[in-house]
């Protein structure tokens, strides 16, 4: 198994690394990046809780290889608070008590900012749509639902959305 | 995970040449919502393939166009990609549906319409919607192109006729004309994310009031995708109605029984199929 060379961009920094050919997106992030807020549920792409934004968009982190990640940008939890001050809809999941044990947390929020990114004011059927591949075993969703319509339009000019 | 090296190729001549020479021990990985699953999944110790060669990033696989009265759809296509696409919406609806129903966002967003078709899963949505639409495969080696009907690929449940030097690049089909009218429907265990326990896609010409050509691929109904001629042959040449349409339904399940013979899950797919497959009708009927 021989190593691979990848040059990536993850919350903005650029990373040139060697990792191994087998390794996923999710463990690139969480065991060289340091980066453990992306979670692993499932590993098969049914829960979620990797859910990472890859050029924009919604990604199961470990479904994908990080050689397939060369050269592209990544967003993880970690890159959408300024320093110590939430991100919009972080603030909206903790105004509506859409976090409780929290496990699906990054995940969510990173669909819901891939949808606010492509759709910044979505219907609640596209929100359920758009958090249907992120399951969530505490809040039954409403909550969820309630805390991303809240932060529609408020996530303009944050640095991530340039990407 | 179990242990194999990876490369990507610049361009699909690299991607054909590499896989002339080893294309045995090989896996070719696009999206890889199929694939990364399949490999988690080998245990430590067992042999996997030597080499995963990615096929995401090749530009000649992407796109979706038109050439005369053909829509050619690149195998690297995303299910975002073909379920937003204006070009598929306006000459494919029903394959657009079909795509919009793959798996959920994180899916779709990275799983490509080639991906579908050669993992050869029974439960694949969009084959029997490119079944119904009589698409064409394109399959490139680095001695040259076949073009073959979708529907003679497939040989067993997730295995074609693929040699291990081939790449699908596209599928191609005749664009719909305007009246036509088509529909794919599907069950899942819910409404989002969920692999087809069963699925049906249709298509109806209409002249006079009569129903002139009919074509109903069911799928996750035959280990293999393919259409279902007994019942085609019920609608044609009759009118419309919803007496016609659970005729065709009753159909199709029995011509599934006849393909796949009675198996455990039969008592439960039989009645499925034939409310499927005339919700089908009743959708494309009303466009």
């Amino acid at each position: 198994m021989k190593k691979i060379k990848l040059d990536i961009t993850v919350n903005g920094v650029k990373h040139s690394l060697k990792v191994d050919p087998n390794l996923r997106l999710l463990d690139l992030l969480r065991e060289e990046l340091d980066l453990t807020g992306t979670k692993e549920g499932c590993g098969i792409g049914e829960c979620g809780a990797c859910t990472v934004i890859l050029d924009g968009k919604a990604v199961n982190s470990c479904l994908i290889l990080a050689g397939q990640c060369a050269g592209r940008e990544i967003v993880t939890i970690e890159g959408l608070s300024d320093g110590e001050k939430l991100h919009p809809l972080q603030q909206a999941f903790l105004d509506h008590g859409a976090v409780q044990c929290g496990f699906c947390t990054p995940g969510m929020i990173l669909s819901a900012a891939a949808l606010l990114h492509a759709n910044p004011a979505p219907t609640e059927d596209e929100i359920r749509v758009a958090i249907s591949g992120n399951l969530c075993r505490c809040t039954g969703y409403t909550q969820i639902v309630e805390a991303v319509q809240a932060a529609a339009g408020k996530d303009k000019g944050d640095w991530w959305l340039q990407i | 995970m179990i242990p194999f090296n990876f490369i990507r190729p610049a361009s699909l001549a690299e991607a054909l040449d590499f896989l002339a020479e080893n294309g045995e021990r090989t896996e070719i990985i696009a999206g890889g919502t199929d694939l990364l699953v399949e490999l988690r999944g080998i245990p430590a110790g067992k042999k996997g393939p030597k080499w995963v060669v990615d096929i995401s990033g090749l530009p000649e696989l992407k796109g979706i166009r038109e050439e005369g009265e053909e829509i050619i759809v690149g195998s690297g296509s995303t299910h975002w990609e073909v379920h937003t696409s204006e070009l598929i919406r306006e000459t494919a609806p029903l394959l657009a549906a079909a795509s919009a129903t793959v798996g959920a966002a994180q899916h779709r967003n990275i799983a490509t319409i080639g991906g579908n078709i050669m993992n050869a899963s029974p439960a694949a949505d969009t084959v029997p919607a490119l079944i119904a639409l009589e698409a064409s495969a394109v399959l490139r080696s680095r001695e040259g192109e076949r073009v073959r009907p979708l529907s003679g690929i497939f040989v067993k449940p997730y295995q074609t006729d693929a040699a291990p030097g081939e790449i699908l690049t596209a599928v191609r089909f005749r664009r719909l004309p305007a009246e036509a009218k088509s529909a794919f429907v599907k069950l899942g265990r819910r409404n989002a994310l969920a692999i087809s326990r069963m699925n049906a896609a249709v298509v109806l010409f209409l002249r006079d009031g009569v129903i002139s050509e009919a074509r109903i691929a069911p799928g996750s109904a035959t280990p293999m995708p393919e259409r279902f001629a007994a019942a085609e042959k019920i609608l044609i040449g009759q009118k419309p109605s919803e007496e016609l349409f659970r005729a065709a339904g009753a159909a199709v399940a029995a011509e599934m029984v006849d393909r796949s013979g009675r198996r455990w899950s039969t008592p439960y797919k039989e009645p499925v199929i034939a409310a499927l497959t005339a919700r089908a009708l009743r959708e494309a009927l009303a466009g």
